[in-house]
């Protein structure tokens, strides 16, 4: 069984202060969730854990079964134990999802040794069934032209081959029509085992309607500010944020003001315009 | 016009980087040293084919040579240096209404003199053709390379190619594909040279409804320079051209691509587009995109486009996450980013010969 242990987190992105100060612990055989309004930290946590270049941790400590975690590179974290689900996962052309599956879990063993094409093949055909993707997925470049609902299919379908010890879904029922949400949500509480932690972030009750939560988090201004059981999700979605926000005295609760992208201009080359140069 | 130099006797001896892929799987081939076939393996499906030394050619003052208004019309020094010393070359000539679906696989070796290689490939009118060609050298060479191929109406080119020249080598590559009327001309070459390199693919749309497609992926590593020019004339109207470029640089190398689509005046609803993708691996690696649309008619369809950058981070980032060392990670990238050329070698060994050479340039 293992341990996530996220203490007094700290997080930047260039210069700006996002994650204030987060305390988590997630075990195996436990479901926590994670809610709260747009821009409160909740993805930021989700990424800062796996390790994306883009953040830097300026306080605190997360550790899985006491090993830091801060430590290990972005793939060392992903052999220990980590998944993230990601909310707007890379497309990588030439690159077939089964390719990068078997290079997944064999990077997991030792070196030279490769899982057995055979079994591999039962069990991606197997997890594709299961998902209700279509046949050609191995065939095709990972995540390329798929729409929102089959990235997030993607991303279960790889949880379910390289089997974690702790798994962070960011946002996996965004882009989910109904039935591709109860899919998911079924896959995923069929996971479900005393060798599991799962971490949901949600903006909705709607997945916890499939995924039964044993404890419920709400996030603001980059940090937990309320902690429960599953009758805060009924509470929040009857009444909103608004009493939490109220009784905490909090007027904003976002740490991310959305920026506008500069515009390029047309006219000259854009991609020279782009690039600065 | 052509003056054969004879070059020197060589051996038979194929050297193991080549004889490697000389396996079962691998049907239809010549290999050729310094100007000499060494090695034939020519199935029944090119019966109808003929395949011709050079040599032979030029002595029997063949009507295929003689009479050719394209193969003497190009300004280029180097092409020019290639008619006064050619030393090496084949002639395929594919009759009207011959359609082969095999690939005709040609090794280009040079051990001893320097390479001047001139290869003409002519396709009479709906005739089909697939070929191949691996250009090899290990030492210190000049090399001039040169084909042509002639696509007469209706008839359907497919060329792929792989060169890997030496450290030591310097070189001039040209290519050359004169279209008529309907006809189609596919051109993807794969340039892992470790060679100083200066290659030309030139397609002429000499005819109504003619159409090409040009790929090059070139990979530059350590202290080489190289640059890839790629041309598309419109000299017909309703002819449709498309130019691709992917390229990997490395190290302190230095990478160029020029990519040119050309229509002419009165040249009508013509398309030409263009596709430049980079990645900049090394902190001191070069790789400029120059593309180039020059047009002298209102009614026609354009694009260009370049992406150069490092190689991206979140596709590394996701990788990774999922377990994949860096190195890893930045293999699998780069082997999908030249995708688009690894489909057209038809051998296990071609393969792997292939993906080994990316890699060890890329490392």
């Amino acid at each position: 069984m293992s341990v996530l242990t996220i203490k007094d987190l700290h997080a930047e992105v260039d210069g700006k202060e996002i994650l204030k100060g987060v305390n988590l612990e997630i075990k195996g055989g436990e479901t926590h969730a994670i809610m709260g309004p747009n821009g409160t930290g909740k993805s930021t946590l989700a990424s800062v854990v796996m390790g994306h270049p883009k953040f830097t941790v300026t306080k605190g400590s997360v550790t899985l079964d006491g090993k830091n975690v801060l430590d290990m590179e972005v793939d060392e974290r992903a052999r220990a134990g980590l998944f993230l689900g990601m909310q707007s996962p890379a497309e990588v052309p030439g690159v077939t999802n089964s390719d990068f599956i078997k290079t997944a879990m064999n990077a997991r063993l030792e070196e030279g040794k490769n899982v057995s094409l055979f079994k591999f093949i039962l069990e991606y055909d197997k997890a594709v069934s299961e998902l209700k993707m279509n046949e050609d997925l191995p065939h095709r470049y990972l995540n390329e032209g798929f729409s929102g609902g089959e990235k997030k299919r993607n991303e279960i379908l790889q949880m379910k081959m390289l089997k974690p010890t702790i798994a962070i879904l960011d946002e996996i029922d965004s882009g989910l029509d109904v039935d591709a949400l109860k899919i998911v949500g079924e896959n995923v509480t069929k996971m479900k085992s005393k060798d599991l932690g799962l971490l949901l972030i949600t903006h909705y009750k709607r997945l916890l309607e499939y995924i039964e939560a044993d404890f419920v988090h709400v996030m603001m201004v980059g940090k937990i500010v309320k902690s429960g059981g599953v009758e805060l999700i009924k509470k929040i979605d009857t009444e909103g944020y608004d009493w939490i926000k109220k009784e905490l005295g909090i007027e904003d609760v976002r740490v991310i003001v959305e920026e506008e992208e500069e515009k390029v201009l047309l006219g000259v080359c854009a991609t020279k315009e782009a690039l600065g140069l | 016009m052509f003056k054969y130099k004879n070059s020197v006797e060589v051996n038979k001896d194929i050297p193991s980087d080549i004889s490697k892929f000389l396996t079962e799987d691998l049907t239809n081939y010549l290999v050729i040293k310094d100007g000499h076939i060494i090695a034939k393996q020519i199935d029944k499906s090119f019966e109808k084919v003929e395949i011709n030394d050079i040599k032979e050619v030029i002595k029997n003052n063949n009507s295929i040579i003689t009479n050719n208004q394209f193969l003497n019309s190009l300004e280029d020094e180097a092409y020019q240096y290639n008619l006064e010393e050619v030393n090496s070359g084949i002639i395929v000539y594919v009759p009207k209404n011959v359609a082969v679906t095999d690939t005709l696989h040609i090794f280009y070796i040079q051990e001893k003199t320097d390479l001047v290689n001139n290869t003409l490939i002519v396709l009479g009118e709906n005739s089909e053709l697939k070929y191949f060609e691996y250009l090899y050298n290990d030492g210190e060479a000049s090399i001039n390379f040169v084909s042509n191929s002639i696509v007469k109406e209706n008839a359907k080119l497919t060329y792929s190619g792989l060169s890997k020249f030496s450290e030591k080598s310097v070189v001039s590559v040209i290519r050359n594909s004169y279209i008529s009327r309907y006809g189609r001309s596919l051109y993807s070459i794969a340039e892992i040279n470790d060679s100083m390199t200066d290659s030309k693919t030139n397609i002429f749309l000499q005819e109504q409804y003619a159409s090409a497609t040009t790929k090059t992926i070139a990979i530059t590593s350590k202290e080489q320079s190289a640059k890839f020019t790629q041309l598309v004339e419109h000299n017909a109207p309703d002819t449709e051209g498309i130019i691709e470029n992917y390229g990997v640089s490395n190290n302190n190398s230095a990478l160029v691509f020029e990519g040119i689509g050309k229509i002419n005046k009165n040249m009508k609803r013509s398309i030409a587009r263009q596709q430049n993708r980079g990645i900049v691996l090394g902190v001191n690696s070069r790789l400029d995109a120059n593309p180039l649309l020059l047009i002298d008619e209102y009614d026609v369809e354009a694009s260009h486009g370049a992406a150069i950058g490092k190689i991206d981070e979140e596709q590394l980032y996701y990788l990774m996450s999922r377990g994949l060392t860096h190195k890893n990670a930045q293999r699998l990238i780069i082997s999908g980013f030249l995708s688009p050329v690894t489909s057209l070698m038809t051998t296990k060994e071609l393969i792997e010969d292939f993906i080994g050479s990316v890699e060890n340039k890329t490392l």
